[in-house]
């Protein structure tokens, strides 16, 4: 690992995932079904019991809708220590929030996302517990539409660098079945770890995810619930 | 390892002269050579391609940061781009930046120049504005390139032979052992149209991804239809390069120097018997580079006994 946080970070009861360790950014991949897009929203949300800051990029969910899933997920998530760059390209004041808040017109700016997670990252940091930050982007999939695979994968790599600088922690969603096998192998590459999701086969779980490449982790598919 | 170059743009001469004292400060075991401007012109003619990373000002006399940015991934694709400035990101118009990243980092921050030199090591390092991944062991593996005497005219003989063999077995009009350097793809040895071929930038060739593939071997069918080099297919087009078939040169410690390769101009699969061919040749071409740096004598060869 190199540089700001030191340490690990820790995840909810119902998430079977080890701590990761600072630095890190993982790719989360499921499709559309299986609640993987959540499980990256509930993972960076946990962040509310470790005093960390909380940053999402989301394509797919209005800064309106991402804190209502946010709050459902932990009821006392703190609004304070976290931030939101909203790629819908839904027209919002941005005063309205209690939180902060980018936004940006066309998913294809990458250059204007990739500022703007800068500029908030950097403002996270400086109010989270020792600089810890967890990102959550949600997702890939989407942003993948607007750009060529070449340009994507510039752009995770450039959000993993600053990542693993800050000492943060990165969740990225993908849905592997909507892309060809080369580019979800060319983006894993970026990725220190790779956690799978897939449906429950049976059982009140929602859902089962299989982590690959960290360490010290489970090797099999393991249940998880989210609240 | 090489120093590496920094860029260092501001319109305000003792925030310029600042900037660059506070970094070389705290990057002292980095070894970083600073050159610096004053404005978009002259910050432009600075840029060639072995340059590392530029720091730059959005406000700049006679343009922004972001027209340099533009500039620099024309000349140097690979080198880390970051904004460091007063401007605040709402105020920087990005719509026709497409695809282009820069990293930005507020003067007002409150950690000053520590954390815009954490970013900058990273940056340059992990080079991670590059558009393609970089093997795990990029350091060792550039170490072990330079080990080689690459000019031989005995050496880069025998190696045209292999690349000749390789064309004959594939029925193609063009093959190739390429090597890959920190910014480019150079070709040590042609066979047919190959011989035109002028040096190109790292991140527009094929072989850049054939040396991270676990098994050594990668089999392009047709370059207009693969998501990794689609964006680039019209230049591999005009090359005679539709399809692809690359095989690693492995050092004896497992570092890839570089790949042997055929290409065809027309869509083709490659079957595991053609894969196994291939990589037969790329190591009997790995041998005879090694076997040729020890009767040289004197130059190590990947810093390790046989």
């Amino acid at each position: 690992m190199s540089g700001g946080a030191d340490g690990v970070y820790e995840f909810g009861d119902g998430v079977p995932i080890e701590p990761i360790e600072a630095g890190s950014t993982v790719l989360v991949a499921g499709p559309a079904l299986s609640r993987a897009e959540d499980l990256v929203r509930s993972m960076v949300a946990d962040g509310t019991e470790t005093g960390d800051g909380m940053l999402f990029v989301s394509t797919n969910q209005s800064c309106e809708t991402l804190l209502d899933s946010c709050r459902r997920l932990h009821p006392s998530f703190d609004t304070d220590r976290a931030g939101v760059i909203d790629c819908t390209g839904q027209d919002l004041a941005e005063s309205q929030f209690d939180l902060r808040v980018r936004s940006i017109s066309t998913q294809s700016d990458l250059t204007g996302i990739g500022m703007r997670f800068s500029a908030l990252y950097e403002s996270l940091y400086a109010d989270a517990a020792d600089g810890r930050v967890r990102t959550g982007l949600v997702s890939l999939s989407s942003l993948s539409m607007y750009v060529d695979m070449r340009a994507l994968f510039r752009f995770v790599q450039t959000l993993s660098g600053r990542i693993d600088s800050a000492g943060g922690l990165g969740l990225f969603s993908i849905d592997p079945t909507t892309h060809d096998t080369k580019t979800v192998n060319t983006i894993s590459q970026v990725a220190d770890g790779r956690i799978g999701v897939r449906e429950p086969e049976d059982g009140d779980a929602d859902g089962e995810l299989r982590v690959r490449g960290l360490r010290g982790q489970p090797d099999d598919w393991q249940p998880f619930t989210l609240p | 390892m090489p120093s590496h170059r920094i860029l260092c743009v501001d319109p305000d001469e003792d925030a310029r002269q600042d900037t660059v004292e506070r970094l070389r400060t705290e990057l002292t075991e980095f070894d970083p050579v600073f050159e610096t401007a004053a404005t978009l012109d002259d910050a432009t003619a600075a840029v060639s391609t072995d340059l590392a990373a530029v720091v730059t000002e959005y406000d700049l006399a006679d343009g922004t940061g972001l027209e340099l940015v533009t500039a620099v991934r024309d000349t140097a694709p690979d080198a880390g781009c970051i904004l460091y400035t007063d401007a605040a990101p709402d105020a920087i118009s990005t719509d026709e930046l497409r695809g282009t990243i820069t990293e930005y980092v507020g003067k007002g921050s409150v950690f000053g120049t520590e954390r815009l030199a954490r970013l900058l090591q990273t940056t340059v390092e992990g080079k991670s504005q590059a558009s393609y991944p970089l093997p795990q062991n990029e350091r060792e593996r550039l170490a072990a390139l330079q080990s080689y005497d690459l000019d031989d005219r005995a050496l880069l003989d025998s190696l045209d032979r292999i690349t000749d063999l390789a064309a004959t077995h594939f029925s193609v009009e063009r093959a190739s052992i390429n090597i890959i350097s920190e910014h480019s793809q150079d070709f040590l040895a042609c066979y047919g149209g190959a011989n035109e071929w002028d040096t190109m930038d790292r991140q527009d060739s094929i072989c850049t991804f054939t040396i991270v593939e676990d098994d050594d071997v990668l089999a392009v069918e047709d370059v207009t239809e693969d998501p990794r080099f689609e964006s680039r297919s019209d230049t591999l087009l005009d090359m005679g390069i539709r399809a692809y078939l690359g095989a690693n040169l492995v050092t004896r410690s497992g570092l890839v120097i570089g790949p042997l390769c055929v290409y065809d101009d027309e869509p083709r699969s490659f079957s595991a018997a053609d894969e196994a061919y291939l990589r037969d040749l790329a190591a009997v071409a790995m041998d005879v580079i090694e076997l040729h740096a020890r009767l040289d004598g004197g130059v190590e060869t990947d810093g390790e006994e046989p």
